[in-house]
């Protein structure tokens, strides 16, 4: 097992790297530079360059970047906050964007758990009607189309809930980002969970755990959602994707200081090493996720560890 | 164990929502901490019950404070409020003394001496002086510094400011010095008959060089590093925060005439969120995006705003290789294709942002003259839609040029509006004047200015914002050898107007004004670019505000003079 987890960690360093130089080749060939005004005279460029290293070759660039990233410097802004550290940019944008991420995350996961199990077992009834409904609108409809519905009727229409995202009213002003984000994972998780437990239930194990007379939430619990699980948790990487672009909209309808309107800003005026800082931030969370979840799998169902180890 | 074992997943998957990112009350915790730290002095505390408050939409962060570096109008417009030049721009455009007393210029308008206020103050007490604006204007050209707005000094025609932005000439040899605290001696090449209007734009801010010095790289990064002389100071700034502050500066020299006590500025990128957050009473003052013009143009508030930006066709007439060649060198085809397209159903029917036709090389609303008159008040109007004279002139060309058609390509960029716009060209010109072949060649911004830079184009839909409030900032492009000159045009007559108007006729208004004039006549008669529209756009402001002046070039808004009265 430990073994397995090295190999993997050393997989997933090694694909941060190819996309820190993919994506490096890919910002600097990109018409444009940072400085974008076409009025600026050709020794003013060369002295732009020059003070922030762009005129040295592509390779030494990117060689020099990572030598400073592995240290921890990630670069100045040169558009966004001129001249400020990216690092102290992060630092002030980063918890928001998690705080909403784990809020949105749990809350799709928890309701959609209880609505895919209460529409397995309800089968047929109005119940998983429901739940069907509300899982096809969750998966088709961006999360930016309920982030505007909800702002401009609970908001705007209502006034129950802050427009825009304030430091001072934070844990009300995440809420409607929160619940807009959440819908697609709420919406998976909700089908994924019904389809397996309904599944799990009619299967012979269940029947024979049932027949000895053990109560129906140790039935359910330990024996039906234990099984249930294990193709939730895989959805949990692509879900965790879902939640880094939707954040990425979401951000910006709610004025949401973030990581993910960060990045949209630093695409918009090629603002390279926030573009770099971000997409390396974004790549880290989605790998551990995957490393988590390989691992889980491990834990929840040790035939897959044994035959991922037998093929070794 | 087996207890242990069964609770394990459950345990790993908090795990994972709370690892892949760290502890959810930690972030809490370090979003709100972080604000009080990195603001200003005093930015939680709300403002008093009855103060003048106003609340402001932007569209984008506040890139940068630091003066010499700045360049987006959003950020302009806070330095200008927070930080004083000598002169500002009055609301009928004039400039007027603000950080200077009086000034005195010599017989040939080549040397200024402004004295500075002898009662304005830095907030730390210490007076503001000539020195301050010594610093503040080498730091600008300093090649160090890299500042993509050293150019202003070149526009100011300051001494040696080409020689020093290169490094060729030491930081010591500009042509700005102190005299003593209070007098600053500006020398310059030749004679600029808007140097005045220059000092209202911030890139000529002082900035106080023990503070600056101080600070070093920290230096206008954050409420916290910054000296403020203005009628307002930087209350609260967090670094990458979504809302900004100003409020008003009690040890400001004219404190007594500054209305409002607190100015939020609000980041919202979203337009149509901007526009709830208006009507909901969140904020006061926002710019439309140009789809929500029509849809709020009847609404109480609705204010247009006339932008200084011109966007015009530029033939190529004097294409370095064949290729480029397409009969455009015939002004008789130029003109005919000037008079072709439809410029109202341009603005009107396509954009509805408030942009209007553009008979002309300099937009309206630009320049004031010697007269007190608008620039476009006193002169003509050209190249006006006429389809009909558009056939005749194709006539001749066709007879001039001995073809029976010609094929050019448009280049255009492939941002907001424009590929709508190049379409709509493309048919009105093909449909009105036969035997004119346009095809359409789409780039992104950057590669399309690239290429008109090199020439290496047929006819190019470009625009062009001024950087100054006078006729020359369009009208210098078009003299033989500028780089902005795209087609390459060449006239005698032309170079000698605008040379006579930066040198002979300088230090005589109204003979310049006149010169420009000719020169913008020039042009147009000889369709060396053929105008299409005026940028406009729209913002809507909350009624009860008063004072709230917009100007198409410079600083877009000064908030000294803004009262509310909600």
């Amino acid at each position: 097992m430990l073994k397995y987890v090295l190999k993997r960690i050393l997989i997933s360093v090694v694909t941060v790297l190819v996309i820190l130089a993919v994506l490096f080749t890919m910002l600097h060939s990109m018409p444009g530079s940072p400085f974008n005004d076409e009025k600026i005279t050709a020794v003013q460029r060369a002295n732009l360059e020059a003070k922030y290293g762009l005129d040295k070759p592509l390779p030494v660039q990117f060689y020099n970047y990572l030598k400073a990233m592995l240290a921890g410097d990630f670069g100045i802004s040169y558009v966004i906050q001129k001249n400020m550290p990216i690092s102290e940019l992060l630092r002030a944008r980063i918890p928001v964007s998690i705080r909403i991420g784990i809020q949105s995350v749990l809350l799709g996961m928890v309701i959609g758990l209880i609505l895919g199990i209460i529409a397995a077992l309800k089968r047929n009834s109005f119940l998983d009607t429901f739940a069907t409904v509300v899982s096809v609108i969750g998966v088709s409809f961006p999360s930016y189309v309920f982030a505007m519905a909800m702002s401009y009727f609970i908001g705007f229409r209502l006034g129950w809930l802050p427009l825009l995202y304030s430091t001072t009213d934070a844990a009300r002003s995440t809420i409607m980002p929160t619940i807009s984000l959440c819908m697609f994972s709420l919406a998976t998780v909700a089908r994924f969970a019904r389809t397996e437990m309904v599944e799990v239930m009619g299967s012979d194990y269940m029947l024979l755990a049932d027949s000895k007379g053990i109560t129906t939430l140790r039935l359910l619990g330990v024996h039906g959602l234990r099984n249930a699980l294990i193709p939730i948790i895989t959805v949990l990487a692509p879900l965790t994707v879902e939640l880094m672009t939707g954040s990425l909209v979401v951000e910006q309808i709610f004025a949401i200081p973030g990581i993910g309107s960060l990045l949209v800003s630093a695409i918009q005026f090629n603002d390279y090493n926030v573009v770099l800082a971000v997409i390396f931030i974004y790549s880290i969370m989605f790998i551990s996720v995957m490393l988590i979840v390989d691992i889980l799998y491990g834990i929840i169902d040790p035939r897959i560890r044994l035959a991922k180890e037998e093929k070794r | 164990m087996k207890v242990a074992k069964r609770w394990l997943p459950f345990l790993l998957i908090v795990c994972l929502l709370a690892g892949c990112a760290g502890a959810p009350e930690q972030a809490a915790a370090g979003g709100s901490a972080a604000a009080p730290q990195q603001s200003g002095s005093a930015p939680a505390a709300p403002a008093p019950d009855g103060a003048k408050v106003l609340n402001v939409g932007r569209m984008a962060e506040l890139f940068d404070m630091d003066s010499t570096i700045a360049t987006e109008a959003d950020c302009l417009e806070v330095i200008e409020a927070i930080i004083e030049p000598l002169f500002v721009t009055a609301a009928d455009g004039t400039p007027t003394p603000a950080m200077c007393e009086s000034y005195e210029m010599n017989d040939d308008g080549t040397l200024y001496t402004f004295h500075i206020r002898s009662q304005a103050n830095w907030m730390n007490g210490v007076p503001v002086t000539a020195h301050d604006f010594v610093y503040a204007w080498r730091r600008l050209v300093d090649p160090v510094t890299a500042s993509e707005y050293s150019f202003m000094m070149e526009v100011a025609a300051v001494k040696n400011a080409t020689a020093c932005i290169t490094g060729e000439k030491p930081l010591e040899d500009l042509g700005v010095r102190a005299e003593d605290d209070k007098t600053l001696v500006v020398e310059l090449d030749r004679p600029v008959t808007y140097f005045l209007n220059l000092m209202a734009f911030p890139s000529f801010c002082p900035i106080n060089e023990a503070y600056a010095t101080e600070k070093g790289s920290e230096y206008a990064l954050g409420a916290d590093n910054l000296l403020c002389c203005g009628p307002f100071y930087m209350s609260a700034w967090d670094v990458g925060g979504n809302t900004y502050q100003i409020r008003k500066n009690p040890t400001y020299w004219d404190a007594e005439n500054v209305k409002l006590d607190e100015i939020n500025f609000q980041i919202i990128k979203d337009p149509q969120q901007t526009m709830l957050a208006y009507e909901s009473g969140d904020l006061d003052y926002v710019r439309l995006s140009g789809d929500q013009i029509v849809k709020y143009e009847t609404m109480d508030g609705f204010t247009r705003i006339e932008e200084g930006y011109l966007w015009y066709l530029s033939p190529n007439l004097n294409p370095k290789s064949p290729e480029y060649s397409t009969g455009l060198e015939n002004e008789n085809l130029r003109k005919a294709i000037a008079l072709s397209y439809d410029k109202d159903a341009i603005c009107f029917e396509i954009l509805q942002d408030g942009s209007t036709p553009a008979d002309f090389a300099i937009p309206n609303k630009l320049a004031i003259g010697p007269d007190g008159k608008d620039f476009r008040e006193t002169t003509g109007t050209y190249l006006t839609t006429d389809k009909a004279k558009a056939k005749e002139y194709w006539e001749t060309a066709k007879s001039e040029l001995g073809v029976s058609e010609v094929n050019i390509e448009l280049l255009y960029d492939d941002s907001d509006s424009t590929p709508l716009i190049a379409q709509f060209l493309q048919s009105e010109i093909e449909n009105n004047l036969q035997g004119v072949h346009i095809s359409l060649k789409a780039q992104p911004k950057k590669s399309r200015t690239q290429l008109m830079q090199d020439r290496e184009y047929q006819l190019g839909l470009t625009r062009w914002g001024p950087d100054y409030a006078d006729p020359m900032t369009y009208l210098d492009m078009w003299t033989t050898g500028s780089t902005y000159n795209y087609g390459e045009w060449s006239n005698e007559e032309y170079d000698k107007l605008i040379a006579d108007a930066n040198g002979a006729l300088a230090t005589d208004p109204a003979a310049r004004w006149e010169a420009l004039k000719k020169a913008e006549a020039l042009v147009m008669e000889h369709a060396v670019i053929l105008p299409v529209y005026q940028k406009g756009t729209a913002a809507m402001v909350r009624p009860g505000i008063s004072g709230l002046a917009f100007f198409p070039v410079g600083v877009g808004t000064i908030y000294k003079d803004v009262d509310v009265t909600f």
